[in-house]
Order: structure tokens, then sequence, then C-alpha cells
């Protein structure tokens, strides 16, 4: 699962993550503080930020909100994945499903992020862009993740390029959240290494996933399968 | 309290997880009615003290914190029978040095585990629940003044000590190897009270872990235990059931789907194998369980089609097949299905928090939470089996002209089959611990798309003959 053990992950973390400090109440600064550097490094450890939402899970007053909107921000990055579910499951149904009444400003982040992750998840990338550029509430929320966008950018190329062999510029476009046809095909060259063709498509290269090549699944037979047979045979001959 | 006294068999016998035949149930239960009338006047919390001092009656304790606790019993036997919990751990656990006692029978770790957790999740979802209606003042008053009674840091606390104790994860890591567990077991370890304890104990934080959303931490926390038929929990049935069917749940939360339906199809399988050689109590305690799990197979076999063994697929098309249809059709009327099937199969969450009493329209059901985000999943994905029955009947296809087949957008089309296509690689286990795997393609249709146009392939399944041969054979020898 991505973004689930970095290798950038420092022994102090793992310590805590992996043994029965994780339940320390005094561990969620040390863990906060590494949300921090994620957040700054680009890198992601939902690993560990799931040891620090169990925290506040179980002791609700330490619960600080931007550290979750950060984690969840974190998670969905890594989409298509159950990394960001998985935060959600750790939330309090508090959070997540408020009552029509309720006036916590974490609650309408924690609904604004999921309606985003649905689109990231539901690849409705136009919509994503579309849904960012809203309300500023959006910015807000993803500001502390640095690189965010080119983040996702880079991730929705990926995806992408797991499933096509050629793109319209103007679907790139849409998907890529980028302003016109010029935006796209340098990213497309420089940060994809994809060619651009002479009549607007967009060319990928061949990989695994972009061939849809012909399979057949045989079974496989071993030994292990006829051994009650087997000794049955042996048995009743003995 | 009067229901509670008069003495008939516990209406919960039927659906325990234990594993103790009825007749004894019964007697053991006015035992227990017995003891706790004793117990109320000088009703103390988490006093440690009563049990060094009744050494003799030690082994009625051990035998009474296996019972099953009446469903109905009121707040303050379930109370004590926290208490009786507090104290009796805190003896085991804390006196100077390993006690020497000798579990009543094989089973017993397991039964005070279960039933331990069992009282922990029903006494947190009725708290959640009075909380909810807001109406029984004298209860809440009496919750709200006990705020760490049955609480998650206390419940956790005693599974990780014994854990802890027992040395049971050196024990087991040394079995992997193939070396001695005495060896490592140290001074507590070395006693089958306390091994047997931890062992069980393990089981009851995978649970534990599930209850409370928290379903990779669930399954990493069974990375010493191999799942096999040698393993421990193999010789309980209730251990060996419960053990699958968290395992399995956590698998599917996790989205893998495959490693769930590999999970529930074992001990499935495993149950209809031996159904005849099983006490007919023991059977029917776990026939519920086995009916979530049928129904948590039709979710997973909806997400992902795979091959069933024909025993579970029979049984699947029986119990659950007019909805197992509706949710391999997929589309916006398939979720009031999966709504209905994961109510019914999951297990009953609970918040690890005393609920807020002061507004009771804030408490928001856990299973209802837990529920709309698993539906966000199954929204993303039910328009797949719609994608996948098209692209079947084409090796190419026109990206606009499908879309107006379908009548929706070619925007919309775009995304239907990024989403398919994105699901098919999942997580599949192969070997270490349960949360390691490798990715895999798990449908038998792959596409890749040329601007608008659809290259489709569909694998060749060859026929499996080896399941008929030796069914067949069987039937030839009988």
């Amino acid at each position: 699962m991505s973004g689930e053990d970095p290798q950038e992950r420092p022994e102090a973390i793992r310590n805590i993550i992996n043994g029965l400090e994780r339940y320390n109440p005094e561990a969620a600064s040390t863990l906060e503080g590494y949300l921090q550097l994620q957040c700054e490094e680009k890198f992601c450890d939902c690993n560990a930020n799931r040891a620090l939402l169990k925290l506040y899970q179980l002791n609700p007053d330490r619960i600080k909100d931007e550290a979750i909107t950060n984690i969840l921000v974190k998670a969905m990055t890594q989409f298509p994945s159950p990394q960001f579910d998985l935060c959600m499951h750790l939330l309090s149904p508090s959070h997540s499903n408020p009552a029509p009444t309720s006036t916590s400003e974490l609650a309408e982040a924690v609904s604004k992020l999921r309606a985003l992750n649905s689109q990231l998840e539901g690849a409705q990338y136009d919509r994503f862009w579309a849904t960012m550029d809203s309300d500023d509430l959006y910015a807000d929320l993803t500001t502390d993740i640095a690189g965010f966008e080119e983040m996702i950018r880079v991730r929705i190329a990926q995806l992408i390029s797991q499933a096509y062999r050629e793109v319209d510029v103007a679907v790139l476009e849409n998907w890529l959240g980028l302003d016109d046809e010029e935006e796209v095909k340098k990213f497309a060259v420089e940060t994809c290494g994809w060619k651009v063709g002479a009549d607007n498509l967009v060319q990928i290269p061949k990989n695994a996933e972009n061939e849809a090549a012909k399979a057949e699944i045989r079974e496989d037979v071993n030994i292990d399968m006829f051994a009650r047979v087997i000794k049955r045979s042996w048995e009743e001959t003995a | 309290m009067s229901s509670f006294q008069n003495g008939s068999a516990p209406i919960r016998a039927l659906e325990d997880d234990s594993d103790v035949e009825e007749g004894l149930l019964a007697a053991e239960y006015k035992e227990q009615v017995q003891f706790q009338d004793d117990g109320m006047d000088d009703f103390e919390p988490s006093n440690s003290m009563s049990m060094a001092q009744q050494p003799d009656d030690i082994q009625a304790r051990l035998a009474q914190a296996a019972q099953p606790l009446d469903f109905s019993a009121p707040l303050e036997i379930k109370f004590q029978s926290y208490d009786a919990y507090c104290s009796l751990f805190h003896y085991i656990l804390n006196s100077e040095g390993p006690v020497d006692l000798e579990p009543p029978s094989y089973y017993w770790a397991w039964d005070v585990i279960d039933e331990f957790i069992y009282q922990f999740n029903s006494f947190s979802s009725y708290r959640a629940r009075i909380a909810r209606q807001g109406t029984s003042q004298e209860e809440i008053l009496m919750l709200r003044e006990n705020p760490n009674t049955w609480g998650c840091y206390s419940v956790l606390n005693v599974l990780y000590s014994l854990i802890q104790k027992s040395q049971i994860t050196e024990q087991l890591g040394a079995m992997k190897r193939g070396e001695e567990p005495m060896a490592v077991a140290g001074e507590y370890g070395n006693k089958n009270l306390y091994k047997m304890l931890g062992y069980f104990s393990i089981i009851g934080l995978l649970r534990v872990h599930c209850l409370l959303g928290d379903f990779s931490l669930a399954l990493k926390t069974l990375d010493d235990i191999e799942l096999n038929k040698k393993a421990m929990f193999a010789r309980v049935m209730a251990a060996h059931f419960t053990t699958y069917y968290y395992v399995g749940f956590s698998y599917m939360m996790m989205r893998r789907y495959g490693d769930a339906i590999r999970m529930f199809s074992h001990i499935l399988v495993y149950v209809s194998r031996t159904k005849n050689f099983q006490k007919s109590a023991q059977y029917d305690s776990i026939t519920k369980k086995n009916e979530q799990m049928y129904a948590l197979i039709a979710i997973c076999q909806a997400f992902q089609p795979t091959r069933l063994d024909d025993t579970i697929h029979t049984a699947l098309r029986e119990k659950y097949g007019d909805q197992l249809l509706k949710l391999q059709r997929g589309g916006p009327e398939s979720l009031p299905i999966y709504e209905e099937l994961f109510k019914t199969a999951c297990p009953k969450f609970i918040s690890p928090v005393p609920p807020n009493f002061d507004s009771p329209e804030d408490n928001v059901d856990p299973i209802d939470h837990h529920l709309a985000v698993f539906m966000d999943e199954v929204k993303t994905n039910m328009w797949n089996p719609t994608v996948k029955s098209y692209l079947r009947l084409y090796t190419t296809m026109d990206l606009k002209k499908l879309a107006g087949f379908l009548e929706v957008q070619p925007e919309e089309l775009r995304s239907w089959l990024l989403v398919n296509k994105q699901r098919t690689k999942q997580l599949r286990w192969t070997d270490n611990g349960l949360l390691d795997g490798e990715l895999v393609n798990a449908s038998d249709l792959d596409y890749a798309m040329q601007g608008d146009l659809i290259h489709i392939s569909e694998a060749k399944v060859g026929r499996k003959l080896v399941d008929w041969y030796l069914r067949n054979l069987s039937r030839t020898y009988a």
C-alpha cells in the first residue's frame, strides 16, 4: 500500500508505532512534529499518522484540528488507495458524520476533504480541480502540504500512463488542471517524458499496464492437492 | 434485577462464542448469581485485595470469569463484572511471581478473553445507546460518574499486559524459527495459564482494534501468529472462527477483497466439513457468524468476482442469491443492498470514549460512521460491473459510441474506465505478515485506451479440473 512505510521514517518514530509508546498521550507531540516534517519534505507515512489519529481517538482533549486535516490531505495524495478511508475510520463519528445542527469547523473541513477525495478516487480529475478552485477553504486546507497540487498532478499523470497509449491534449488539460495546451505539452514532455504527436495526441510509452496483453490463466496443479487421495489409497491397500 | 435472578439459562447463550455446554452453563450460572449477591454489599471499584484473601474459591472465580453475563443485566451488575475482571487480572498479573494455577480447561483462557471483550463491547454499545436516547436519567448519572469503568485504556492494558507477561510474542517467534518456545518463555510464560491467556489476548487485540475501526493495526497484531490448522487457536473452535471473521473483515475494509474471501472461505469450508462432529450447542453458537460471513463474501464477491469453492458457492446462492445478483449488477440500485448486508454482518463497532451525555443528537452510532465511509468506496465502484459487462462483448470499441449505449457523457465514461482499471490491481497475501502482499491483477479483463479507442483483452481461463476430479473420485470410492 503506497505511503505506508516510507524509508524516511526515523528510528524514534519506528519505536513509537511498533511499541506500547503508541498509546502514550505524550507521544502525540512527537508524531505531530513528524507530520509537520512529512508536509515539508513531501513524503508520506500514513502508518505513523494513523498512530496519531489513534491517540486522538483515545484522548479527544488532545485533538489538533489542523493535524487531522493535514493527515487527511496527506492520505489523499496516495490515491487511489484505502489510506484516506483508513484515516476516516479512526475519526470520531461526530467529525465525519456530524448532526445537522453541528457547527464544528473540523467537521466542515473533513466533509470538504472527503468530497475532494471521492473525486480523486472516482477518477473525476476535472471535477477535482474545479472543486479546488471553487472555494478558498480548499487552499487553506492544503496550504501546509508543500507541493500538494504538483503531487496530485504527477500522480494523475502516472495513473493515466497505466491506462492510455495515446491521450488527447484537451482531455489531459482538464485532468491535469493546467491553464492551456502549451502548459500541458510542457508538463507531458518535461515531467512525464511523453511525446506530443502532430494531431494534438500525446503518446505514452508502452508499459506493462497500458498494453492489455492477452493471457491465459491455467490451473496450477501440485502434488499436495492429491495428498488425501494418495494417503487414502495407501491406507486402504495396506 | 429480578429477571436476572430467576435462574433461567442466560439469554445470550445462543449467540455467544464460548465453548461451554449448556447444562454446565446453567449450573455455573446459578453459582455466578449466588456470588454476585454476596458481593453486592462490599462492592468496591477495582479492589484487588479480596482476591488474595480468598485463595480457596479462586478456581470458582476462574470459572466464573469465563461465564457469559446476561445480556439484560442491569448496570450495577455490569460494573461489578468489570471490577471482578480487574481484580482477577490484577491478581494474575501483579502477584509476587507467577500464580500457581492450572486453567480449568484448555479452552478456559479463550472463554475468559472472549467474554471480557464481549462485555466491554456490549457495555460501550449500551452506554452509547443510553446517551443517544437521553431518557434514563438514573443510568446517565451512573455512567457519568464512572467514566473509566470498562474504559478502553484499561481493556487494552489488560490485553497488552497479558501478552507481555507471558512473553508469548517471543515464544511464537521461537516456534516460527523451529526452536523450543519454553527457552524464551520466562517464568510466567512457562505456565500454561499465562501462555494461554497471552496467546488469546493477541486474538482479543485483533478484535478490539477492529471494533475501534483500526483495521490495519488489527492485522498487524497477528504478525506472530501463523494462520493455519496447526495454530493454537485452531484447537478452540470459537477462537478459530472468530479469528478468521475479524481477519477477513479487516481485509475487506482495506479493500483486499481476494484475501478477505480466502479467509471467509477457509473457515466456512472448515465448519461445513466438521459440522457433524461439533457438539450441537457449539454449532448453534456459530451459526449467526456463519451467516454474517456469507453476507461479507457476497459483498467482496461483488467488488471482485472470484471463483469460489463449490460448497461456498452453493451456500452463498442459497442464502444471498437475490442480493448477490443485485450487487453484481451494480449501479445505484445496489447501494441499499450493500448497506443492508454490511449492517447485518459487521462487528458491533464502538467508540473508545464515553459519549456526550449533554447533547444526545451528537452521538452518532459508530456503525453508521463506518458504514458511511465504506459506502464512499462502494459508490466509487458502483459502475464497474456495467463497464465490465459491456467491454466483454468487444475487442475494440469507440469510447463515444459506448457512452452513447450507456447514455452517459464521454467524460463520465472515461472516469468509470479509469476507476475499473485501477481497481483491478490488488494487494494479495503471499507470505509473511497479514499486511504484506504483492500487487496482482485481480481481473480477467484488461484494456487500454488509445485516444477514444478502447482495446480490450480478456484472459482465457482454462478449466479447473483438479477439484472436479477429486470430488468424483471420492464419490466413486464411497
